[in-house]
């Protein structure tokens, strides 16, 4: 198939930005055609940022020179500065919903969750390698850290989908669970949230066997490791909570009421977690150790969330 | 403090609809449910809105008097049909797809498809502005369609219900023939895919331009003035195109919000002033029947102008024109 990225759009300007901020969050508002810029220590928004039409998740390129956030609708990735938000440019890419870098920083995988496609880029290039019709609904991604698999939920079915990313084929697709959403790649094992149900689902990255079922909270959507390794959060939509869960035993650690339909989740260097809340039109800031949750106001339907600590703030993106 | 109904979507998807579809085992539609409750809240608002402005009016300034009103409670019916039940629900999941995919498909290829965005890279960032071109536009297309559905035969058939209402009210906007409906859907979705318009970015504009449409079909004595009239569709300017004298073929006024397109094409009649409404000689069905028989005396009256059965009661009406 013809190689199908290229450039469409150059940079769009920021507005003038108040000064001194430590931080930035970016927040991609779904609903809203927009990506907010928040101030990471006053929790002010910043700027926000036009997509096209339906921006839904990130990935940061290897080098990390670009935030890469996928507008399925808008049918585009627009490349951000990951410090600055600025907008770098944007490339057509066919239903970009879920996007991620193959570990080794070659490849990179988007799921078009509209289409019922799993499409595989060169990360240089953006020139479509090859693409996986599936149905239906790939949703989330999770690669083997060698690089060589990628795991895709399906989530309008009940599957788990694998890919060889060395021979470029189709692996395996399972039944694993009623509607899969998260997966992660999790000590030597694939971890699904199974949102049609109230549990995680350990799998064999080698065949898609179920090996046990994990309880969580109603609607699991999505999970995700902590810096450190000791703990996996667990957003769950339908209880509207955040779990805690022993990396190790999978024990349950302690649960958080995070209401309006908990959706991604990002770590900030002060330990505090930020989440998106879909529905909700805002973004939880949630202070494990204290229990505090404090509510940031965003664009419609919220969805991915990077959190950038090391950016200049908005110092550096008045100038811009 | 966010969006009002955003929130309240949000609600009613956190409380009601997540847990229903939990239950059901549809998890997989949850967050199309999101957008079905925000555009049947915009629905539900915009009845609201139009209900509280236009009743005051049409009881301030009526055209008309009626004793029995039976014959508007069907357009009710239409309205709450049409901008809080079912056709929100149907609306947004096909057009969504629809988008989604043929946007997909000419991106496989190499075809940008042309939203105004990219077309004009100066419109991002200033919403409002990028919506009033789109609506600009999509009005200028539902008035070739509305004068069309006018011109043929088989499709003034249908839309002759629209115009069969003698009690016209502000309720009257949404009652139309399914069929005519569906012809409007597919015809609004192939523009709107063409230049790529948002589904679900400007509610509140959408709204105020529902609204508009409504007002215009109030049975009110309101104008807007020499100015307003040609600026914005008026309950004058819209009661001239329902007027008796005016249906089937050589109508006028055929701009939903804007009359420019009638200026600019010939067909604007700022003369005729609160005319009775009604097609002479409409079969009683189609007038004041149930919401049933109004839809199958349309089919009715279609089948009978494609079977070339020429002398039918709305021909009959056609020709008094």
């Amino acid at each position: 198939m013809r190689l199908l990225a290229f450039v469409c759009l150059a940079t769009a300007a920021l507005a003038p930005l108040p000064a001194a901020a430590a931080g930035v969050a970016f927040v991609i508002n779904s609903g809203a055609a927009s990506v907010s810029l928040i101030d990471m220590t006053t929790h002010k928004e910043l700027s926000r940022i036009p997509a096209l039409r339906e921006p839904h998740h990130w990935a940061l390129s290897p080098d990390g020179a670009s935030l890469v956030v996928g507008d399925s609708a808008g049918n585009a990735l627009l490349l951000l500065d990951p410090a600055t938000g600025a907008v770098q440019r944007r490339v057509t890419v066919a239903d970009p919903y879920q996007l991620g870098y193959s570990p080794d920083g070659k490849l990179l995988v988007v799921n078009g969750l509209a289409r019922n496609q799993v499409d595989i880029y060169d990360a240089r290039s953006f020139a479509l390698v090859k693409r996986f019709p599936i149905r239906s609904m790939p949703s989330h991604l999770a690669f083997a850290p060698d690089s060589s698999r990628v795991f895709v939920t399906l989530q309008g079915t009940d599957r788990l989908a694998a890919f060889d990313l060395r021979a470029m084929r189709p692996l395996w697709d399972v039944a694993v669970g009623s509607t899969p959403a998260g997966v992660l790649w999790h000590d030597g094992h694939l971890l699904v949230a199974d949102m049609g149900t109230d549990h995680l689902v350990e799998v064999d990255p080698a065949d898609g066997r179920v090996l046990r079922r994990i309880v969580t909270g109603k609607g699991a959507h999505n999970l995700f490791l902590s810096p450190d390794g000791r703990v996996i959060w667990v957003n769950n939509r339908v209880a509207g909570t955040t779990e805690e869960l022993d990396a190790k035993t999978f024990a349950p650690i302690r649960t958080f009421h995070i209401s309006g339909g908990p959706d991604d989740l990002a770590f900030a260097p002060d330990d505090k977690v930020w989440i998106t809340r879909r529905f909700a039109e805002s973004v939880a800031v949630l202070d494990p150790a204290s229990g505090e949750i404090a509510t940031i106001p965003a664009g419609r339907s919220p969805h991915g969330i990077f959190l950038n600590p090391s950016a200049p703030g908005a110092a550096k993106l008045a100038r811009n | 403090m966010g969006d009002p109904f955003d929130l309240a979507a949000g609600w009613l998807q956190e409380h009601a609809l997540l847990p229903l579809l939990y239950a059901l085992g549809l998890m997989r539609w949850e967050e199309v449910s999101f957008g079905w409750a925000l555009f049947a809240l915009y629905g539900a608002a915009q009845v609201a809105l139009t209900y509280a402005i236009c009743v005051p009016l049409e009881r301030w300034r009526p055209v008309e008097h009626w004793s029995d009103r039976r014959a508007v409670s069907v357009d009710v019916l239409y309205t709450l049909i049409s901008r809080v039940g079912v056709l929100p629900l149907v609306t947004f999941v096909l057009f969504y797809q629809a988008q989604v995919a043929l946007n997909g498909w000419m991106a496989d290829h190499g075809w940008v498809p042309p939203m105004l965005e990219t077309m004009f890279p100066s419109l991002l960032g200033h919403p409002v502005l990028t919506f009033l071109c789109y609506a600009a536009i999509l009005d200028c297309v539902d008035y070739w369609r509305h004068r069309l559905s006018h011109r043929f035969r088989w499709w003034w058939a249908l839309h002759a219900l629209h115009h069969a209402q003698r009690q016209m009210t502000f309720w009257s906007d949404d009652r139309n023939h399914f069929l005519d409906d569906l012809i409007a859907f597919l015809l609004f979705g192939a523009v709107a895919l063409a230049i790529g318009v948002p589904p679900l970015q400007f509610p509140v504009l959408v709204l105020l331009l529902r609204f508009v449409e409504s007002l215009s079909h109030a049975n009110a004595r309101v104008s807007f003035g020499w100015l307003g009239n040609r600026l914005l569709v008026s309950p004058r300017f819209h009661r001239a195109h329902h007027g008796v004298l005016a249906a089937g073929q050589r109508s006028c006024n055929y701009g939903a919000v804007l009359p420019w397109w009638d200026m600019l094409f010939g067909t604007a009649d700022f003369g005729r002033a609160y005319a009775p409404t009604g097609v002479p000689g409409a079969e009683p069905a189609l007038e004041s029947g149930t919401y049933l028989r109004q839809q199958w005396a349309g089919i009715r009256q279609l089948a009978r102008d494609l079977g070339g059965r020429r002398r039918t009661s709305l021909t009959i009406g056609r020709r008094n024109v």
